[in-house]
This record gives C-alpha cells, structure tokens and sequence, in this order.
C-alpha cells in the first residue's frame, strides 16, 4: 500500500486547470520532493490530498484511504504543515501546540518539548506578536510531534532563518530513519537535493519529470571540463556533445547520453586535467522550466 | 476583503532626479488612488447603512401620517409617548410631535445619530488600525508617500461615505414629502455626529495596539456619549448634559422645530480637534504599534482548547459577554419603565393604529413588555447571522483549513458553530427576559418570571430559522452567505412593519414569519407556528451541513 497515490488526479477552478491528470505514488518510508516554480499546482495538490478541495477528476489516496471521501481516518495518521501559517492570533504558542495536539489526538509530548527547545521558540508569546518564520515553526513542532505515518509538508521552511533550516533538516532525516514518509513541496532545491529519494517537477499543473535524483541527472547533461598540455585542439563534431572554448587551454563539454565518443576523441590529444560534473538538481529543474517556456513561445 | 491588491502608490514618484511637479503629480495620483481604493474596501457597509438611512427616513414620516392623520390622533400621540421615559431614552427629546416633519426630526434623528456614530467608528477603526494590523499600511508607506497624505486619503474616503449617507437620508426624506430645506439640515444633524466619532475612531485608534482594542476603546466612549444624551433627556435636572455629547448637539441642532445652525459649530470643532489630537500621535509613534502597550506574552491558559466549538466559544468570549452584558442592561431599564405608560394616555383611536403594529394594547406593562420583545427577537435573529459570519471569517483567513487538515469532521465543525450560535442566543434571550422581569418588579409592574422568560425562549424558534438560512447561504455560496441572512432578517422586519402601516393583504404580510409570532407575555406563545419555524430552520441546517461537505474551502 502506498503513502500516497494519485490517478489521474484533476482540478478545475473556473477556467484555470490547476491540475491536469497527475498520476504519482509515494511508497511508505519515502521522503519525495515536489518541485514547480510559484502557481504550478503544488499547494492545489496537497489541498486536494487532504480532501479540503474536490477533484474535478480523478482521486486521490492517503495510506490506502481515499482523499475525499474519508478525511478524518486519513488525517490521523498525517500531519501537514501549510506554506503559509494560519493560526489563532489572541492564543500562544503553548496554547497553540495543546490546541493542535488535542485536535490531532496522538502527540508526543516529550518530542514536543524537545522540539521547541531545538527550535528556540518562545512559547509564551501570542501568534500575533510572531514573525512569520516563528509562526512556522509552531506549525512544524506541532506536525513533527504527531509523529505521524506521512508528512504533508508545502514550503515548510519559508520564513525560516539558515540555522532553523539546518534545525528542519536534521528532523526530517530522523523522521526518515524512524520510517515515517514525507511529502515535501519546495522551491528550495539545496533542500529537497539533501532529504529527497525521489523528486517529481511540476509545471503548470503537469508533472513533467519524476525519478531519483540519480535518474533524473542522466536525463540532464553532464558537464567536463578538460585543460590541455598547450593550446587546445579543435576536435570535430560528436553526437550529444556541445563544445565551448574556456581559455586558450581549456575546453568545456556538454555531454548528452554516452560519454564514450567524447573520451575517443579525447584519448587522441594530451590531457593535462579533466573534471566531470554531474547536473545539479538546479541545472535540471531551469533545463525543464526553459524547455517548456520554448513550447509556449514556439508558433503555432 | 483586499490583500494589499496594487493600487499602491505610484513607482515613478520616487526618482529624486524628478522636476517637483511630476513628483507632486504623482503623489497627488497616489492620495487619490488610496483613497478610491479605502472607499471601495469600504463599500459593503457604506451602502448597507446608506439603505437604511434611506429606508428609515422614508418610512418613519409616512407611517406617521398614516398612523396619525389628524391633529387630535398627534396630540394624544405626544402626551402618551413624548413624555414616556422608555421612549426617549431611545429617540432623545421631541421638541414638536405635532407635524410629519417635528415627528421625522425627532423619531428618525434621534435613531439614525446612533447609526451615524457607529458609521463613523467603525470607518475610522477600519482606515488606519485595521489596516496597520493587517501589515498594509508597511506596505504603503514604504512607497513615496508619507503617513500625513494617507491620512489625509482615508479621511477622504470617510468624507465621501458620509456624504452618501446624507444623501440616502435625504432622499428618503424627500420622497416621504417632506421639504428640501429642512430635510437637507436635519440630515447634516445626523451627518455631523458621524463626523465627531471619526474623530473618535481615528484617536482610539492612535491609542490602541490592535483592532479589536481600538473597537473597544471606541465603542464604550460612544456607549458613554449616548448614556449623556439619555440622562439628559430623561432626568430633568441632568438636561445640560445635552452640550457634553454630539447625540446632544444633534437635537440642539433642532431640525423643524427652530433650527439653531450654530450649534453645528461643536461638532466642526469636536471633529477638528479629535483628528488632530491623532495625527499628532501618528506622527510621533512607530507603524504597528499604539500607545497603549499590548501584552504580547501571557502563561498558558488551557481551558477551552478541548475541542473547535469549544476554541471558537474561547475566541468569541468577550464579543458574547458584551452582547449579553448589553441586552441585559437595556431589558433591566425597560422593564422598569414599562408601568409608566397609563391608559388614560391614549384615546382609544390610537390604540386601534398602534394595535395595526401587531401588538395589541401597550398601556399594559405586559402589552408594553411584548411590544418592545419583537425588538429582541430582531436583535437575537440579527445575532445568530453574525455567528454564521465568523465561521465564514475562519474559513477566510485561512484557520478553518488547518482545523480541517486535523481529524475533524467539517459537518461537526459546522454543525458546532450552529450550537454555539443557538446556545449563545438563547442566553441573551433568557437574560432578556430575566432582567426585564428584575426591572418591571423594581418599578412595581407586576409580570411573572415565568412569563418573561417565555418572552424571551419565543425569541429562539425566529432565530433557530434565520440560523438554519444563514447557513444554508453560507454552505453554498460563501462569501455571500452573511450578507445574505443579514439582508434577509431587515427585509422580514420591515416587511412587516410596513405592510401593517399600509393596510396591505393579509396573505401578503403573512410571508415573513414576523407576522406569525406570539407576542409574549401580551399574547400567549404561538406553539405551531414556532414548531414550523424550527423546522424549516432545522431542515435548512440539515441542507448546509450536506451542502458544506460537497465543497472546496474558499480562502479570502
């Protein structure tokens, strides 16, 4: 049974299609990664997983439930962390977490403890006197105390200062080890490179690429960089491969599917240094943003 | 309603290298901008109070002449109510009930002040606090225009508000028959009581840290100002109190009836004095805060956290122990005026118009008491819209989705919020009737605990009914729910009012469920009526639980 799966999951609101067809599967024990540029449709599906928003079509399931037809035996086994803090200005954060456990029904009160510590909260503060970065991390001690079976996570760490992010990650990854699966919805590509199994990029309500970080890379193109012993040859043209001049001695290569031709070709000629670069999940996620803003230029 | 939406000032203004005139231009633009965009943020409420000026004025004079053609009809009028203590507690002092107009400048002066004076808080609060608590004003302050030009544009918004209730009042004065000149001024009456609490508004504002504070702060000044204008017409010797309070100022104006236009000098003043009493706090404080300190940090309190409907009991506790605290001190004063009226007051001819009304007789203290209770059930049907406007609101801002994100059935959340609506309106009603009963005992008039709190309970079946419509509205369409309800509860209220002043069909007025209550403690409580209205409140919360569970929430 997966943590999540999607089939063929739709939404419509009016005349946008917020979300066209996605298909996905999240196995338990999973940490999968959403990736898509602001108003691609990440936070359409997570309200859609959580039976807050109807599909138009398709359906969508929880740990083996469906999404919208039985909400409430879903959500006690996940916890979710909205991008966007929406809590009770006139409560503290103490009266928050209580608040939240109560709802919830099964929260580790000791993590929780733990929690506000290593997020250096001050839980007597009321929400309206918090930052944004601070009302977050109410909602993320509160999500990570549940310790639910799945993490719905969208933007958790925006607001978040570079130390509480470190203070995120290293959570997650116990999350991960004690087996829990998470679903975390990013822009943040350091981020999801660092927690992620697999990554899925969204565009425009479509997914457009799904894989491991590893699949995904020999998708993208490698890079070499090769100095020569003396001015660097001229080499002819190889198939999948782009040629730039970077200095008199210095070659750079874009290499798209086989390495071999590139090394052949190479062996030929007195190589002083070579450095092979696989694409960063950056170099991926602009490579798939850019593909599709040629499509939409393209003529018709 | 708007998230920031960008009509903010404009870039190009802030160029130093700019020649003078293009940036002054482009502040001007600005000012402009801000203040059609305040005015527009603004506008549910401006024409909601601009229908009832228009309304109230209009129905008030023709009800009158209807009721009271001839001058004898209007002397027995006067001598039974323009003395009755109840009566001008509400109204304030007639000074001439003879003629439509003497009448008007009295009976819809006197009302429509205390609608002005609430206009004129509630725009202020909402120009400067609620929009530096919303992080807005951040917003637009940080562009090339400075906090004197804001100012300055809301103040101007405000302004043009108050010119259109003016103008709603007139109109409904005008087609009522009533002539320019007079109307024209009783309206500016009306108009500068607004302007003082403004005034009011803005300074609480400056004083307070939040929103809610500033609401406070203003509300019980206003409370103050209104308990002056009551003293002074009800106790003869506190009559001077009249000059401390704009509501004063506004009968001195004396529209009809002598009219003393330099009175009108109090409010100029008043209102120029208070505006600049807070632009000189507003210039020396910093955006966000207040000069009140407000208390950021507090211990845990953890009672009422067990559940949504008992978080959201949490949440409303001050605006609920308001409510009651009020209904229950004006039940308290008329019940113990509700024996001043005596028989002999009224000839028998006005007693048949007023029993036109639906009330029966009121020289009895329980005809009396039953007359005053339809305003109750107006007042407690009005409240349980509102509840519904709060579920709608933590639907808006964005709460209602992590409640539901948590093992919580929507149909329960709902289904909660209509208890606690229905349980809170049931404890105003049952305070009605208790203080009343504790009034009219002090005073002598002898009715029975148990009658008065049947009284009140013959609130609930009117309110259970609204209740369930505003619901249903609020389910299915909702950003338009509340409105919706609200519009609902003043059209079968007037509706009634109305069609018996006209003499309309019987089958017509018989539409609104006004027509269908009991009036208690005068008449027995009307059990099968109330039955159906139950029900079809109940069948049409039914139909919104389902009708909510079928739908996406609906942010802001």
């Amino acid at each position: 049974m997966s943590a999540i799966r999607a089939e063929s999951l739709t939404k419509r609101y009016g005349e946008t299609l917020a979300l066209d067809r996605l298909d996905l599967s999240v196995e338990r024990g999973e940490v999968y990664g959403y990736l898509g540029p602001n108003g691609a449709g990440k936070t359409t599906t997570i309200r859609l997983l959580l039976g807050l928003h109807r599909p138009t079509d398709g359906r969508a399931q929880l740990l083996g439930v469906d999404a919208w037809g039985d909400p409430v035996s879903a959500h006690r086994r996940v916890a979710y962390v909205a991008g966007e803090p929406f809590l009770w200005p006139s409560l503290t954060g103490a009266e928050t977490l209580v608040f939240l456990a109560r709802l919830h029904g099964a929260t580790d009160v000791t993590y929780r403890d733990l929690l506000v510590r290593r997020f250096e909260l001050d839980t007597r503060k009321k929400i309206r006197a918090l930052s944004k970065g601070n009302r977050q991390k109410v909602q993320l001690i509160a999500a990570l105390a549940t310790r639910a079976e799945l993490l719905l996570l969208d933007e958790p760490t925006s607001g978040l200062d570079p130390l509480m992010e470190v203070a995120f990650r290293e959570c997650a990854g116990e999350a991960k080890q004690r087996g829990q699966t998470i679903f975390l919805s990013s822009h943040i590509l350091s981020e999801v490179e660092a927690l992620c199994d697999r990554v899925g990029i969204l565009r425009a309500g479509r997914l457009v690429d799904q894989g491991t970080l590893q699949e995904l890379r020999h998708l993208g193109a490698q890079h070499v960089d090769v100095t020569f012993e003396g001015r660097a040859p001229e080499l002819g043209p190889l198939p999948g491969v782009v040629v730039q001049r970077a200095g008199p001695n210095a070659l750079r290569f874009e290499v798209s599917g086989g390495i071999g031709p590139l090394i052949a070709a190479l062996a030929e000629h007195p190589v002083a240094r070579l450095t092979s670069r696989e694409p960063s999940l950056e170099e991926i996620f602009v490579h798939h943003y850019d593909d599709s803003a040629r499509d939409v230029e393209r003529p018709r | 309603m708007s998230s920031g939406r960008a009509d903010a000032p404009a870039p190009s203004a802030t160029g130093p290298a700019s020649p003078g005139d293009t940036a002054a231009s482009a502040r001007t633009g600005a000012a402009l901008a801000l203040a059609r965009r305040a005015f527009l943020d603004a506008r549910v409420r401006t024409i909601a109070f601009a229908y009832v000026f228009a309304a109230y004025s209009y129905i008030q004079p023709v009800g009158y002449r209807d009721a009271y053609p001839t001058l004898s009809d209007r002397a027995a009028f006067a001598r039974a109510f323009a003395s009755n203590k109840a009566i001008r507690l509400f109204y304030g002092e007639p000074h001439d009930v003879l003629t439509v107009s003497g009448y008007a400048a009295w009976r819809v002066g006197g009302v429509l002040a205390i609608a002005a004076a609430l206009f004129g808080l509630l725009a202020a609060v909402r120009a400067s606090r609620a929009e530096e608590d919303a992080g807005r004003m951040e917003l637009v302050l940080a562009g090339a225009i400075g906090r004197r030009m804001v100012n300055v544009s809301a103040l101007a918004a405000i302004a043009a508000g108050i010119v259109l209730l003016w103008l709603a009042e007139l109109a409904g004065f005008l087609s009522a028959g009533l002539p320019l000149g007079g109307s024209a001024y009783l309206a500016l009456a009306t108009a500068s009581v607004a302007a003082v609490c403004v005034g009011v508004g803005a300074l609480a504002s400056q004083l307070a840290p939040s929103r809610r504070v500033a609401l406070g702060i203003g509300g019980a000044s206003i409370a103050a100002l209104f308990l002056a204008r009551v003293l002074a017409d009800t106790v003869a010797e506190l009559g001077w109190l009249r000059w401390s309070t704009p509501l004063g100022w506004a009968e001195q104006l004396r529209p009809f009836t002598g009219a003393r236009p330099l009175v009108l000098l109090l409010p100029l003043a008043a209102t120029a004095a208070l505006l600049a009493a807070a632009a000189r706090i507003a210039a020396g404080r910093d955006v966000g805060t207040g000069v009140l300190p407000a208390r950021d940090s507090a211990d845990p309190r953890l009672r009422l956290l067990s559940s949504a409907t008992a978080q959201a009991l949490r949440e409303q506790r001050g605006t609920l122990i308001a409510w009651t605290g009020g209904v229950a001190a004006f039940a308290y004063i008329l019940g113990t005026v509700s024996k001043s009226i005596s028989p002999a007051d009224v000839t028998k001819s006005v007693r048949k118009e007023i029993a036109k009304l639906g009330t029966g007789s009121i020289t009895t203290p329980s005809g009396y008491l039953a007359f005053l209770f339809i305003f109750l059930i107006l007042a407690v049907s009005l409240f349980v819209c509102t509840q519904v406007g709060a579920a709608r609101a933590q639907e808006a801002d964005g709460q209602l989705e992590t409640l539901l994100a948590q093992p919580l059935r929507r149909r329960r959340w709902l289904a909660g919020a209509l208890v606690l609506a229905i349980g809170a309106a049931a404890t105003m009603a049952l305070t009605a009737g208790v203080f009343t009963w504790a009034g009219a005992n002090t005073a002598g008039a002898h009715v029975s605990l148990g009658r008065m709190l049947e009284a009140g309970a013959n609130a609930l079946p009117t309110a259970t009914l609204f209740l369930g419509i505003a619901a249903l509205a609020y389910a299915v369409a909702p950003r338009a729910g509340a409105p919706i309800a609200y519009g609902l509860v003043s059209v079968s209220f007037l509706w009634q009012l109305v069609g018996s002043l006209l003499g309309a069909p019987r089958w017509l007025i018989d539409v609104t469920p006004f027509a269908h209550i009991g009036l208690v403690p005068e008449q027995p409580f009307r059990a099968a009526a109330a039955a159906v209205m139950i029900a079809i409140g109940a069948a049409a919360a039914l139909a919104a639980l389902a009708a909510f569970q079928r739908r996406d929430l609906l942010g802001a």
